[in-house]
Order: structure tokens, then C-alpha cells, then sequence
């Protein structure tokens, strides 16, 4: 469904004529994705994972290289094309609170992409916004909420029903639950997982937690700086990899229990 | 090696919290944050409080450091630092233990340092509030606890702006500034969350280290058991503005009693298997 072909990318120097001052940040990616899966993407802070996730998304042109998505390349693409990606291609971010315009209530929220992408009357909106609602796990009346009145969770939830909105085809999951706490941390992974088999949707889960890659991945990739240094299908053969930045992240899972301490010093 | 501080050798409890209260006037009424709770500290331990979030773990640090708006939360009880009650004291008495007795490390490491300021002489200004040395020996202790902290060339991070520090290397800063004053005590509140696994690591490196070199009490702040089952040698766990469940960690662990707790230790995702959707 997706296919990453050979891209790089770099920040910084603008100027075309003088390319020495800009930094790479992606080097010679190439990635595969099916359709109904759902990839991790492992790596620590400044890996390049987000600036991935952003080319795979289209909305960082890639220095070098093509995005295909559905046998077509992303970035030579007509308007017209360009909007059906939109629909398709969905995010969630970390950060949910900066995510959403303060002075949108839920169902606003909610609505914008419903808005923008269909033609619905009044009153079917308001319906769709009570089912999205109903599927995040909400409350009919959270609706009139504002951002500043859920916590974290919630408001997270608003901004997965807002990307299932359009019933997309790929939703890129940028560290979207490793600011949550753990019991919501769970919940929101199932809600995710229920959400893929019934919509069939494709997942980009982008983290640096081990944990939560392996517990909803079927893929997992590693980055450190700027190269995939890993691809593979279960935990163990993760585990197992030598190379040292995925021997890091893996050593530096912490323990489940007192008796499986680090020895730290 | 210890500072000017006196440790009396008959309290060994560094932190005593007993019927800590908060409520808060909305106005109309009060409404309770923190129940009643009760904890102690000994010398170099780790406490470890979890809950998840709004379960009052963040309220009860600013009601022992005395950072609640007065105006508008009501706060009754007893904290006690080494034997000292520290509810009797003026704000500025307080001022001067916040920091010097009582180190802070705060969940997000970028809004703790003025962005306008050098971590250099954020460093040496908060050296030089709590103790006598000279501009001169201040920057070279700083200099010398952030090369303490594994930070890479310490003179020309002094030199940096907060915003050309990654999160993880802010935090370490923010250990070393601790280190510097020796505290009785570390409220670390959240310190790792903001990270990623492999800078999580090294942040609780520094801070057993703390612990280890300068018997240093922690209270460890967190959401993440990985966290706690890692560093804290008692436990007590939040739930609703109460700590419904308190013991040593292996105990709480392998014996969990309360309801919501046993719930927290199941919240963990294990294996591919616990989360797959059918």
C-alpha cells in the first residue's frame, strides 16, 4: 500500500547553490508497508522518526527519493489527487492539546474534517459526531466540551474520532499515547487495536517504548540517526538484534518487577 | 561529605507528612484535592507515589514545597524536614529551604529554565543564592558537576540557551544544580516522562546516584511503574486525592491489596498477545 523509496532528507541550509551547511537528518530510507498493518517505528529522541512520519504523511517534501502510496507517487501528484490523500492519510500527535484549536468545542473538532471532506446536512453531521463519540469510548454530552476541560485521555480520544472521521486508509501515530499515564496508555491501545479491525485500518505507530510498539505492532523498525538500522516482525528477533542503538533501546526497557532492577551505578 | 548543614542524628525520618489536606475554595464551596495522607522518609530512600493523572501526586509535592495559591487552596497538616515543621515557617524562611534543603526536579525540564538566560549563569545564580562562594568558585562547581553529571564538554554547555539542550540533557542539569546544594531531600516530580527510554535511563542513573553519594531522600513522582518498581524502595499509590495502598515496593509488587492498584500493575502492556484485537 505504502512504499518508501530511497529517502533522504535534510534540514537547515536552504541556499541551492551551497548545500554545506545543512544537516542530514534522514538517510536512505526504504520501507514497505501492506495494507491493514500496523508498523512500529522505534528509535530514540532525534532519530529522525517524526521526520518520516511527516514525508509519509506529505507534508514535508523529502529532499531525495519518493513516497508511493497505492501506486502513486506522493509527491508528483495532481491536486485533485492530493486531496484524496488528505482523506487518507490521517495523524495523531503527541501533544494533544496543542493538536486542536482551544476555542473549538469536541463535536467542532470532530466535525472540521466532515466539513471540509463531505457534504452532510446539519443534522446527519450531528449524527456522525454521536457515533465518532460513541467509538472513541465518550459521552453523547462530552460534545460541548472544550479542549481545557478533558484531561490528557480524552481529549486524545477526540483526536483519534477526528482522524477516523474520513475513514482513512493510513493514520500515522506520532508518540500519540507516551505522554499518558499508563491505564489510559492501555486503554487507548485497545481502543486503537479495535479501531484497526473495524476499519481496517493501516497503522505508522511512532515511539521510543519498546513495550507499547510490541504490543500492537505486527512490524517494527528501528531508526538511529537518520538510518533504519533494524526491520523485523516479533519481539524476540528484536531482542536479539545486535546492532548497538537497538541494544540500547532494549537494555534500557525498565524492569516489571523490583527483582529485574538495572543495575544502575 | 557533607555541606554546612547539621543532619541531627535523632530524627531519622528526613520527611514526615502527617493529615496533609488540600481543598480548594471554588467560591461556592470547597472541594477536596488531597485527602488526609500520611507518609515518612528516611535517610537516602526512595519513595515512590503513583496514581494516574489528577490523583492528587503533583498537589501533594507543591503542598509540601508550599507552591499552592494560598488564595485559593486550603492547606492543613503537618511536613516536617529533619525534625523542622515547615508549615510555622514565613515565605521567606521557605524560600530559602526550597532549593537548598528541598531540591525540585520537574516534569518538563524546558519550562524550569528562563529561556532568555544561560544554563551557565542560571547555574551559578542559583548557587550563589544558597550558599557564599564567590562568581569564580561557583562556576567551577558548576563546571565540575556537569562533567559529574557524564554531560559532554561542560564549559561550552554553560555557554548554551536552554531551547540548544535536548529534554534528557536538561534534566541532568537540573540534577547537577540539585547535587550542587546537597538537599536532605529530591522532589522529583514526573522527571522522566518527557523523555525517551534510553535518556530515561540515564536521568535515573544520576539520580540513584544522588541517593548513593550524598544520601540524598527522593520522592519519586511517577505514572510509570517501570519507574518505580526501578527506584523506589516504599510505594504508595494515589487514587482519587487518597493513598489507598502503601508498602515496600517488593511487597506492593508481589501483594498487591487494593483493588485499583492490582489495576495499575494489570494496566502494563506485556506481549503482543494481551492487546491484539481478537
Amino acid at each position: 500500500m505504502l512504499q518508501v523509496r530511497e529517502v533522504s532528507h535534510s534540514y537547515g541550509n536552504r541556499n541551492w547553490l551551497d548545500r554545506s551547511g545543512s544537516r542530514p537528518v534522514l538517510e536512505n530510507i526504504s520501507l514497505t508497508m501492506d495494507k491493514g498493518s500496523c508498523y512500529g517505528l522505534l528509535g530514540t529522541s532525534g532519530a529522525g522518526k517524526s521526520t518520516l512520519g511527516k514525508i509519509i504523511l506529505g507534508i514535508e517534501k523529502p529532499s531525495k527519493g519518493e513516497v508511493w502510496f497505492e501506486g502513486k507517487n506522493l509527491y508528483h501528484s495532481s491536486r485533485k489527487l492530493l486531496k484524496e490523500w488528505r482523506r487518507d492519510l490521517q495523524v495523531v500527535f503527541q501533544d494533544c492539546y496543542s493538536a486542536v484549536n482551544p476555542l473549538m468545542t469536541a463535536a467542532q473538532i470532530i466535525g472540521e474534517p466532515l466539513r471540509n471532506f463531505e457534504r452532510y446536512s446539519p443534522k446527519e453531521l450531528q449524527r456522525r459526531i454521536g457515533i465518532l463519540l460513541e467509538q472513541v469510548g465518550l459521552r453523547p454530552e462530552d460534545e460541548r466540551k472544550y479542549p481545557h476541560q478533558f484531561s490528557g485521555g480524552q481529549l486524545q480520544r477526540v483526536n483519534i474520532a477526528r482522524a477516523i472521521a474520513l475513514k482513512p486508509k493510513l493514520i500515522v501515530l506520532d508518540e500519540s499515547v507516551s505522554s499518558l499515564d499508563m491505564v489510559h496508555q492501555t486503554q487507548i491501545l485497545s481502543l486503537l487495536a479495535d479501531l484497526r479491525t473495524h476499519y481496517g485500518l493501516s497503522y505508522l505507530f511512532i515511539t521510543h517504548d519498546i513495550r507499547a510498539a510490541t504490543a500492537i505492532c505486527d512490524h517494527i523498525a528501528v531508526m538511529d540517526q537518520g538510518s533504519l538500522v533494524y526491520q523485523g516482525g516479533d519481539r524476540e528477533s528484536l531482542i536479539q538484534c545486535a546492532h548497538p542503538a537497538v541494544k540500547q533501546l532494549v537494555s534500557s526497557i525498565l524492569p516489571e518487577h523490583p527483582s529485574e532492577r538495572i543495575v544502575l551505578n | 561529605m557533607h555541606g554546612g548543614e547539621v543532619v541531627e542524628v535523632d530524627t531519622p525520618n528526613v520527611l514526615e507528612v502527617r493529615n496533609l489536606q488540600v481543598n480548594l475554595n471554588t467560591g461556592t464551596g470547597l472541594v477536596s484535592l488531597l485527602e488526609p495522607v500520611h507518609f515518612q522518609l528516611g535517610k537516602g530512600r526512595v519513595f515512590g507515589l503513583v496514581g494516574e493523572s489528577g490523583s492528587g501526586k503533583s498537589i501533594t509535592c507543591k503542598a509540601i514545597l508550599q507552591l499552592l495559591d494560598q488564595r485559593r487552596m486550603e492547606v492543613s497538616g503537618s511536613v516536617r524536614l529533619n525534625g523542622r515543621e515547615l508549615g510555622s515557617l514565613s515565605s521567606e524562611e521557605m524560600r530559602c529551604i526550597r532549593g537548598k534543603e528541598i531540591g525540585c526536579i520537574m516534569q518538563n525540564p524546558m519550562n524550569a529554565f528562563t529561556p532568555v538566560f544561560t544554563i551557565g549563569a542560571q547555574f551559578i545564580e542559583t548557587l550563589r543564592t544558597h550558599t557564599g562562594l564567590s562568581k569564580r568558585q561557583a562556576r567551577e562547581r558548576a563546571t565540575a558537576a556537569l562533567a559529574d553529571m557524564n554531560l559532554p564538554e561542560p564549559g561550552k554547555l554553560m555557554r548554551m540557551y536552554p531551547f540548544q539542550l535536548s529534554g534528557g540533557m536538561l534534566q541532568r542539569v537540573m540534577i547537577a544544580i540539585s547535587m550542587c546544594l546537597q538537599p536532605a531531600l529530591v522532589i522529583a516530580d514526573e522527571p522522566t516522562t518527557a523523555l525517551d527510554v534510553v535518556n530515561q535511563l540515564k536521568v535515573l542513573r544520576e539520580l540513584d546516584r544522588l541517593r548513593m553519594e550524598y544520601g540524598t531522600s527522593i520522592l519519586l513522582v511517577s505514572h510509570d511503574l517501570g519507574v518505580i518498581s526501578q527506584m523506589a524502595d516504599e510505594v504508595a499509590v494515589m487514587y482519587k486525592g487518597n493513598i489507598v495502598e502503601q508498602a515496600e515496593v517488593y511487597e506492593l509488587f508481589n501483594n498487591p491489596q487494593h483493588k485499583y492498584t492490582r489495576e495499575l500493575l494489570q494496566a502494563r502492556p506485556r506481549s503482543s498477545k494481551a492487546l491484539s484485537p481478537l
